[in-house]
């Protein structure tokens, strides 16, 4: 090895040494967000946030086929939601999928967290468990709060503070536009009471166990199936219909969507007419809740 | 006197071997100090660096350091579980940022850290590719994890089971990877990052089973009475998560008993970080809260005092190092008479001769403090990667 | 012109070897042969002539410099500058090639030379004693008659007025001897310089024009006084 360029390399050394990394430069896109984003797991709850923000914020219901109490959020929605300032879920185990996706603690809001003492214990869910001894959970409330628009006021009230925490330059505004969804809420509230009043005490039949809240509202004497709307039940549901209507002599049936002809025609045999009283979770695009409701309503008074 | 220089330069060319051991010797005895201080102060600075980044940390009573090196270093020791009942306590007293940790598993030795998304931005972790994980099975992996099992955003690793023969435990789950993080010198680097729940999956507190209320699921069906449906052991369960049986997962049992190893406590300032220490003051319920600085300066005392031992020693043998360099350079200096007279005859001075010797001593010394310094230099840049491989943290 | 007039010197050890001249002249540009028995003062007449030993008394001049004056760092650079010397064991330096041993003597002084016309002056040196091409060679490659060529060459590499070899073919085979001694002829004549060569060898004294019996000028003194040649 010649070493005539000894000194030639130590200093290289010393240089290669010395000039360590440097810090990489981050080219972070970062495009600051104008307004907080507001993600909302069903229609009412979006709605009410919208009316409630106003231009304090972006407010979005994610793009969901059926009824939202099934969503099962795809790996872009969750993105989203883990970019949201506040995501508002309703609670009470409406959000199955809470339980199977990673989002951020502090940007979950449970409108119904401070209700759990108003809401209704669901009489009938099937669980399972593993083994002949095994673990056996009776979890679970009636979901549909929003039905009852006493409890959607309390929920509008904790979006309202959520959101005024976010901007709170703007919570007089955000507490103006609160007021006047409660006063509708409570008009809602008011047509609802006079419109099942006229039903006095009648038997009816709900399609679905989605309507807990409206029958303890309103004093329903209601018992609910497992049908679907635009389905054809089956001839053992048939049967089982039979049964209840002996225990329960309905004359009306309240539908979460506009039942298939045959099957309103065979109810019709039966004397029961039926009423598509949607639940307002998931309407077509650009519905106004209270215009969904409004029109329930007015079925009702058919 | 460059002509003294230019002899000087020569003598130890010619004599590649003599100078290149006397280069190493010098170089050694420089740089093997140097380096353990380098090292001992970085590794110190890193630690502690962590350490201070990390204001409080709660766990089931037991050893402090135990819980410090699961919490902060996932080291392989791991703390006694705490219930997760506890972190949800702790969150909800609203005088701090909890942030869970469940590091009780690995896979094909990194550490499988189940935790939630608030520790990417406590630890300002950035992602070189892909996204963080969005649900269950997902994973998102340190940089020398892609680097070590050569895999990337898309690819998946299997959760290792404890023992062989616990073949109704500890679940052998794939995961998904979805991200993989910047590299930044730290235990981050070496750890798979899930959600905290799928941790649990994996220790088979969840799982994923076909519908028993559907028909294709009847042969896995024991007794159905009453609402309550009960599964045998036919049942299909899924040894994957996917984005068509997530849904499935479920948690079997009381999720405030489900474990963790330990949870890290953000208080905004001294005063909620003062009332939550008085609040685990005594091991309140079988828990403790530490702060992990405090606990790793114990720890480095001892470590600073093992350095300076070692270097008392290096010292000592570079002591007898000299010695020997000495010697020979003396009785080389003794075969070169020859050589200084024939330079004194033919006109050099006593002082040309002195100028000679001085700089073949001044050429190796200074080539030495150079190659010690560049090796110095070269440690620090990568002390943290030296530490990391040799110490597991 | 050489001339040392009343040279009185002695070693310093007791009862130390020395030597007195009374008087010795030699022209410039003179060859010289060198002869004597062992220990009559023959290295230590070349060493006085080169500056290396100062006499306590008397005058050493050459080419009108009298060295006797000089301080030891002037009698340094007057002999880097204006005598070239031949040993008998050519006293190479080993880790230097054969054309930095020939400018060994700008190393130790350049006296102000450019070291390109200095490196080109040892090329032409060398090529001249036909070892123009083993200029990048080492010392322990080359034969012992080329060691000793490279020797004539360092000496002559300053042009020295004067030009000094103590027994140059000691160590060399009779080939070698007669070349080495018609190669410092050679030199001496074409750089007109003053030559003288101490030497045993009686075969070689016909190439000199001139033969000096060193008991002839000078006198060998011990502790004990002088004792007569």
């Amino acid at each position: 090895m010649n070493l005539r360029y000894f000194p030639v390399l130590l200093f290289a050394l010393l240089l290669a040494a010395c000039g360590g990394e440097s810090a990489p430069e981050f080219a972070t896109a970062d495009v600051a967000k104008t307004r907080p984003l507001i993600i909302a797991s069903n229609f009412p709850l979006y709605f009410f946030t919208r009316e409630i923000a106003g231009d304090s914020a972006e407010v979005i219901f994610p793009a969901m086929e059926g009824d939202p109490v099934n969503w099962k959020p795809a790996s872009e929605d969750i993105a989203r939601m883990q970019s949201a300032d506040l995501v508002v879920l309703n609670g009470a185990g409406y959000e199955a999928w809470l339980g199977w996706v990673s989002l951020p603690d502090g940007i979950l809001l449970d409108t119904s967290a401070g209700i759990r003492d108003r809401l209704i214990p669901l009489q009938e869910e099937t669980v399972h468990q593993h083994g002949p001894a095994g673990e056996h959970s009776h979890q679970g409330f009636a979901f549909t709060i929003w039905l009852d628009p006493m409890l959607a006021m309390e929920q509008a009230s904790v979006i309202e503070q959520a959101i005024s925490e976010l901007v709170p330059e703007n919570q007089q505004a955000h507490r103006a536009r609160l007021a006047t969804l409660q006063a509708r809420l409570a008009a809602l509230d008011e047509e609802l009471r006079i419109a099942f009043a006229a039903l006095a005490d009648q038997p009816i039949i709900f399609s679905h166990p989605v309507y807990q809240y409206l029958a303890a509202r309103y004093g329903l004497n209601g018992v609910s199936v497992h049908w679907e709307p635009g389905e054809d039940p089956g001839i053992k549901a048939w049967i089982d219909f039979q049964e209840v209507l002996r225990r329960h002599p309905a004359k009306l049936m309240i539908w979460e969507g506009q039942p298939g002809d045959e099957v309103a025609g065979q109810l019709e045999q039966l004397g029961i007419r039926s009423i598509p009283f949607h639940t307002g979770s998931n309407p077509p695009e650009g519905s106004d809740y209270f215009d969904v409701m409004k029109a329930s309503v007015d079925r009702l008074g058919e | 006197m460059s002509g003294a220089l230019f002899l000087g330069w020569r003598y130890l060319v010619f004599h590649q071997l003599k100078t290149a051991i006397l280069v190493a010797s010098i170089t050694l005895m420089l740089f093997l100090p140097a380096a353990t201080r380098v090292l001992v102060n970085d590794s110190a600075a890193a630690l502690t660096s962590r350490a201070d980044q990390t204001p409080l940390v709660v766990g089931a009573s037991g050893s402090p350091l135990e819980l410090v090196l699961s919490s902060l270093y996932f080291h392989a020791e791991q703390p006694p579980e705490l219930p997760f009942a506890s972190f949800v306590e702790l969150r909800d007293t609203g005088w701090a940022e909890a942030i869970p940790l469940n590091t009780r598993f690995h896979s094909r030795g990194s550490p499988i850290v189940g935790t939630s998304l608030k520790y990417f931005s406590f630890r300002d972790l950035d992602l070189a590719q892909g996204r963080l994980m969005g649900m269950l099975g997902e994973c998102v992996i340190g940089a020398n994890v892609a680097a070590r099992e050569s895999v990337g955003v898309g690819d998946s690793l299997v959760s290792s089971p404890e023992t062989v023969f616990d073949i109704a435990g500890v679940y052998p789950l794939k995961m998904t990877i979805t991200g993989v993080l910047e590299s930044n010198g730290s235990a981050d680097d070496d750890a798979i990052f899930v959600d905290f729940k799928t941790s649990w999956v994996i220790q088979g507190l969840g799982h994923g089973h076909q519908d028993l209320a559907q028909p294709a699921a009847a042969a896995g069906v024991l007794n159905r009475k009453d609402g309550l449906v009960t599964a045998n052991a036919s049942v299909v369960q899924y040894a994957e998560i996917t984005p068509e049986n997530v849904a499935q997962f479920h948690f079997h049992g009381a999720t405030g008993d489900f474990p963790l190893s330990s949870v890290i406590v953000v208080p905004p300032d001294d005063k909620s970080g003062a009332l939550l220490r008085g609040r685990y003051q005594d091991n309140n319920q079988g828990m403790q809260m530490i702060v992990p600085s405090s606990v790793l300066n114990d720890l480095l005392d001892t470590v600073f005092t093992v350095q300076n031992y070692i270097i008392l020693g290096l010292a000592i043998l570079s002591l007898a190092t000299i010695a020997v360099i000495t010697l020979v350079f003396l009785l080389s200096q003794q075969l070169r008479k020859g050589e200084f007279h024939t330079l004194s005859r033919i006109g050099a001075s006593r002082a040309y001769v002195a100028t000679l010797i001085a700089s073949e001593i001044g050429f190796v010394f200074i080539g030495s403090l150079l190659l010690a310094t560049g090796l110095t230099f070269a440690v620090r840049q990568y002390a943290l990667q030296i530490l990391q491989s040799f110490l597991s943290l | 012109m050489i001339e040392l007039r009343d040279i009185d010197f002695r070693y310093p050890v007791i009862g130390g070897f020395g030597i007195h001249i009374p008087r010795l002249s030699i022209p410039a540009g003179e060859c010289v042969a060198v002869v004597g028995p062992s220990g009559s003062g023959k290295t230590t007449l070349l060493g006085l002539l080169a500056g290396i030993l100062a006499s306590a008394r008397g005058a050493t001049v050459i080419n009108d410099t009298d060295l006797a004056v000089l301080d030891d760092g002037q009698r340094r650079r007057f002999r880097i500058e204006h005598v070239g010397q031949v040993f008998q064991a050519f006293e190479l330096l080993h880790y230097l090639s054969v054309i930095e041993n020939v400018m060994l003597p700008h190393y130790i002084h350049a006296a102000g030379a450019d070291r390109k016309d200095v490196h080109q002056r040892a090329l032409q040196l060398l090529s001249d004693v036909g070892l123009g091409l083993k200029a990048g060679s080492r010392p322990g490659e080359l034969s012992q008659g080329e060691q000793q060529r490279v020797a004539v060459c360092r000496a002559m590499l300053n042009q020295p007025a004067l030009l000094l070899a103590d027994e140059p073919t000691g160590n060399l085979d009779q080939a070698n001897k007669q070349n080495v001694v018609d190669l410092l002829l050679d030199q001496a004549q074409r750089n007109h310089s003053t030559l003288l060569m101490v030497t045993h060898d009686q075969s070689l004294l016909g190439s000199f024009s001139t033969v000096l019996d060193i008991q002839s000028v000078l006198t060998v003194t011990t502790g004990q006084g002088a004792k007569a040649a």
